[in-house]
């Protein structure tokens, strides 16, 4: 008698679930114009990464609806994933973040999590490196830190709390000096400020000091990454990526900081409308546009989905925590 | 300079092709479209054409970008000039003068003076490019943060501290400015200010959607109050008074030129083309001569922000190249779009993509000149619009606010905010409190502030930092004459300024 | 009818309401020279007392201002008359969405007036949304508000 009821019980759980989900094996297709969120200003990194994708999509037919870049940049990217976060169940908005996602809510009062998004993807990873001016005396990061030292040395970087002041602040510690941090809006604009000698020095990534370096106002000194970087194209007439020592040759023992850049969905959305997007994203990866643009941007390629992407996050919440807390920065 | 011409030359080989032409035009029109639609503005234009130009090669994908750009800059005057709404930030000063012409019933003249000094405006920055690029360039690196705010700090000078109205009113709107401004999230901190407990505002005000309610609306509201109804406009459409405005304007010649001088220092300056316009409207109205009442609808008072807007919208292209810096937030999309095509803005880009540089300069000289007969032959018609009763237009003017207020970032609360800004901006006009301080503290305020942060993390807290360099120092001290000085000729001749009492609108 | 007192006094007082809200918000971000430079607070508490003094001050010179005509009624009738519905119009956005709410206002404001013949009228009021359709919609690829009325039917 009870086994009778519990079978019933179970069919009639099946069939429930059945009768919710009549198209779990049918894959889901977009229907109406996908918008691509920025998170960033035009013309920034996550900008140029959600244009890139859009311009593959576009180019390979991969989706045979229109793509819309929209940007919403405003409060450091708060703006894009808040936007994300109100738009629950829409499966026609993608967000394109960095760690921000996640490192934000930590520092300030933002009115999202990263919990409030359905992750996609992390899509690359960003490097960062130690830049001076052209003509300045150290070449070498024991040379930088030496001069460190004396207290007095300005590193630039953008926004506040951000990537760029979480590794000054690593660097302050691995080698126990005090850097000035000066936050600026965008990591272009540091590179400017460096080249006209306002700054000391800057962690941009590669794609925003490419320009500065082939014109000869600034040079990276070293590299955060455990080995060297694989692009042996030449930027300037003698030197390219592949040649610049990774910083713990050089003696800043800091083995791998990467910016990743990550792709949402808002929350609520289904199973198969996540794993269309993954699919997708998985799909540009394997173009040769995609190949070309990692290169010019000498980040580096990764796909990063599901249980690893969560990995990820979790590992990177832990360490910046730690910093955050060290440095009085987590909102109350 | 003579190998530039050179390029210049060769430059003009790539542009001119029956292909680019017809993309100047499209690219013109459809600019003229988004920026008389208040809200789209060239920025959004810009980034909405990007995906079509993936395809192309990178020259005319940029000539067609940049030349939308063009038709934007002269499309965001139109609303400006006959509904006081600006289109565009950088087309509020535009509104001081324009707008009291337009309603006197010379809706053509005004639009033709605007769009010539513009022309002339943007035709300077051109050469400008043209000649001295490089040095431009070099010179443009000497600014570091305290330099920034001396710059900020000198375009307030010139702008505030002059006219009629009550002082402590006048202190009262910047104030408000400089607050909305520094509403969202601070660079300096990346904490979150200001946003009143709702989360929506971390994103900040966006400045059209303060300026469409303030001007817009309120002068809407005001409109029907007062019944000011405009003059009636002939009905004939009449090229004569186009073409008769455009020819006299040499006769302003001096105010052209010193505009398009400010243009160009504040597009290669970070203070880009907004505050370039007031700056440039402020300079005029002081060196103004005897009996030229400002603010009541007379050229100059055109003259003066169109030609220094456009100058230092085309000069505020050359940091992009140069230096890989946008001067404006349309030059940020088009930055954009060069790495998308696989170029990298920087020092290098005059060296190695020579024919992409020098073909982008020379299309535009030719796009300009596309630009300025499109919109010309079309004031005719805008000023026709003029002809349409109140009591149709203004639903339609609220409406094209409240979508253009949606479209800033698709959000309502942006279309309540106006709506809010409406109401205050009636307020204002009755009680004469002045709205322009108030719009140039919310375009600057907190990049102002972040130069002055900056510069105060840099000094370690020391002022000193303001007088460190010859520039800085000259600069300031720049600022301070600009505040000063009209105090003190008031106290040497008191009753010369009285005679003269300047009207209270601005 | 409104007195020009009335009006110096209420924008003095909403001025001096947002001073307040300035200067009690700019607390949350620390005043004054911290581990980062110039506190973020700072510089919005100098802006939000200025405001407030000011207002203050305003508000003062306000109540002396002579008890003259500002708006008369007829005026503020006209006012009412654009303010109203167009507050209407704004609050129905969000249920009825930007195209139909529009149809609906300009088809009330101007029907309302009754200096055009209804087919006229008529004509306005659908070319207006439409002309946001085509130009927005379809050449700006800005969405804008469907309305929640309407995203329930699936439109």
């Amino acid at each position: 008698m009870r086994s009778i009821t519990k079978l019933l019980m179970l069919s009639g759980a099946a069939l429930a679930v059945v009768a919710a989900q009549p198209a779990a094996n049918a894959a889901w297709k977009p229907e109406k114009p996908i918008e691509f969120i920025a998170t960033a200003g035009p013309g920034g990194g996550t900008d140029i990464i959600a244009r890139t994708v859009q311009g593959i999509i576009t180019k390979y037919k991969f989706v045979d609806r229109p793509i819309v870049v929209v940007n919403k940049g405003g409060g450091s990217g708060a703006e894009g994933y808040t936007y994300g976060k109100s738009m629950a169940g829409d499966p026609y908005k993608v967000i394109f973040g960095t760690s921000n996602a996640w490192q934000q809510p930590m520092v300030s009062k933002v009115a999202f999590n990263y919990t409030d998004l359905t992750p996609i993807a992390a899509m690359a990873q960003d490097e960062f490196l130690i830049w001076v001016k052209q003509d300045s005396p150290w070449k070498t990061a024991g040379d930088y830190l030496k001069a460190a030292k004396s207290g007095n040395l300005k590193m630039g970087g953008a926004q506040s709390k951000d990537t760029d002041e979480v590794l000054t602040r690593m660097i302050e510690k691995i080698a126990d000096v005090k850097i000035t941090y000066i936050p600026f809006k965008s990591g272009g604009e540091a590179a400017v400020q460096l080249a006209g000698g306002h700054i000391d020095s800057h962690v941009n990534n590669p794609s925003e000091s490419v320009g500065q370096w082939r014109g000869g106002t600034q040079h990276p000194i070293c590299v955060f990454s455990s080995k060297r970087l694989t692009n042996t194209d030449k930027v300037t007439a003698t030197e390219g990526w592949s040649d610049i020592p990774t910083c713990v040759e050089q003696g800043l023992n800091i083995p791998t900081y990467q910016q990743p850049r990550t792709v949402w969905l808002p929350g609520k959305v289904t199973p198969e409308q996540a794993a269309f997007y993954v699919d997708l994203m998985k799909k540009v990866e394997d173009t040769p546009e995609w190949a070309e643009y990692i290169k010019r941007t000498s980040q580096t390629n990764t796909f990063l989905t599901g249980d690893e992407f969560q990995k990820f996050i979790k590992d990177d919440i832990e360490h910046v925590h730690q910093i955050a807390q060290e440095q009085g920065w987590l909102v109350k | 300079m003579e190998s530039n011409i050179e390029s210049l030359m060769h430059g003009f080989g790539i542009a001119i092709t029956v292909q680019h032409i017809l993309l100047m035009t499209i690219g013109v029109l459809l600019g003229i479209l988004v920026g008389v639609l208040p809200g789209l503005g060239a920025p959004n234009g810009v980034s909405l054409l990007l995906p079509l130009t993936f395809g192309m090669q990178p020259v005319s994908a940029i000539i067609l970008l940049s030349s939308m750009y063009w038709g934007a800059l002269f499309g965001g005057s139109v609303t400006s000039i006959l509904f006081n709404i600006p289109g565009e930030p950088s087309s509020v000063a535009t509104t001081f003068d324009g707008y009291p012409m337009a309603r006197d019933g010379r809706p053509s003249t005004a639009l033709a003076t605007a769009f010539g000094s513009a022309a002339f405006g943007a035709l300077v920055g051109v050469v400008l490019i043209t000649l001295v690029a490089s040095w431009v360039a070099q010179f443009a690196l000497r600014f570091g943060p305290p330099e920034y705010f001396a710059v900020y700090f000198l375009a307030f000078a010139s702008f505030v501290g002059m006219g009629g109205t009550p002082p402590i009113k006048t202190l009262v709107a910047l104030a408000i400015g400089f607050a909305i401004a520094a509403i969202g999230i601070d660079t300096v901190s990346g904490s979150v200010r200001l946003n009143f407990g709702i989360p929506e505002l971390v994103k900040g005000v966006d400045f059209v959607v303060a300026v469409m309610g303030l001007f817009g609306i309120g002068e809407l509201l005001l409109a029907v109050e007062e019944e000011l109804h405009a003059k009636a406009v002939s009905s004939k459409i009449d090229w004569r008074e186009v073409f008769r405005t455009v020819v006299g304007l040499p006769r302003y010649g001096w105010t052209l030129v010193r505009s398009a001088a400010i243009g160009c220092w504040m597009g290669i300056t970070p203070g880009g083309p907004t505050a370039a316009s007031f700056m440039s409207y402020g300079i005029a109205k002081r060196f103004a001569k005897k009996g030229v009442r400002f603010g009541t609808g007379v050229p100059e008072g055109i003259v003066a922000p169109e030609a220094a807007d456009h100058s230092a919208g085309t000069s505020a292209l050359l940091p992009m190249l140069s230096l890989g810096i946008p001067g404006s937030a349309t030059a940020a999309v088009m930055m954009g779009g060069l790495m998308i095509w696989g170029l990298n803005p920087g020092p290098m880009l005059f060296i190695d993509q020579r024919d992409f540089v020098w073909g982008l300069i020379a299309s535009m000289y030719v796009s300009n000149i596309v630009a300025v007969v499109l919109v010309l032959l079309t004031v005719p018609m805008f000023a026709a619009l003029m002809r349409i009763p109140f009591f149709i237009i203004a639903p339609l003017i609220f409406i094209i606010c409240t979508v253009g207020a949606y479209s800033v970032s698709n959000s309502y609360l942006d279309v309540v905010l106006m709506f809010g800004f409406g109401v205050v901006g009636y307020l204002f006009k009755k009680a004469s409190y002045p709205l322009a301080p108030l719009v140039l503290a919310i375009v600057i305020g907190d990049k102002a502030e972040d130069a002055f942060r900056q510069a105060m993390l840099m000094s370690k807290g020391s002022l000193g930092i303001f007088f460190s360099s010859p520039l800085v120092t000259c600069l300031v001290l720049g600022g301070f004459a600009f505040l000063l000085v009209p105090q003190l000729m008031k106290l040497v001749r008191p009753h010369r300024r009285r005679a003269g009492l300047e009207p209270t609108e601005i | 009818m409104i007195s020009q007192r009335a009006i110096e006094v209420t924008t003095a007082v909403l001025t001096g309401m947002f001073g307040l809200a300035v200067v009690v918000s700019s607390t949350d971000n620390g005043i004054g020279w911290g581990e980062k430079g110039v506190d973020a607070g700072t510089f919005p508490l100098i802006v939000g007392a200025t405001i407030m003094f000011g207002s203050v001050y305003n508000l003062a010179r306000g109540t002396l201002v002579a008890h003259e005509v500002a708006v008369t009624w007829p005026a503020l009738r006209r006012v009412a008359g654009l303010f109203v519905p167009a507050a209407i119009f704004i609050a129905l956005i969000p249920t009825l969405g930007m195209y139909v709410a529009s149809f609906g206002y300009v088809l009330a404001t101007v029907g309302w007036q009754r200096k055009l013949t209804q087919w006229k009228t008529f004509a306005i009021a659908v070319a207006t949304p439409l002309f946001l359709y085509v130009v927005f919609e379809k050449l700006f690829v800005v969405s804008l508000p469907h309305g929640a009325l309407f995203e329930m039917m699936g439109l």
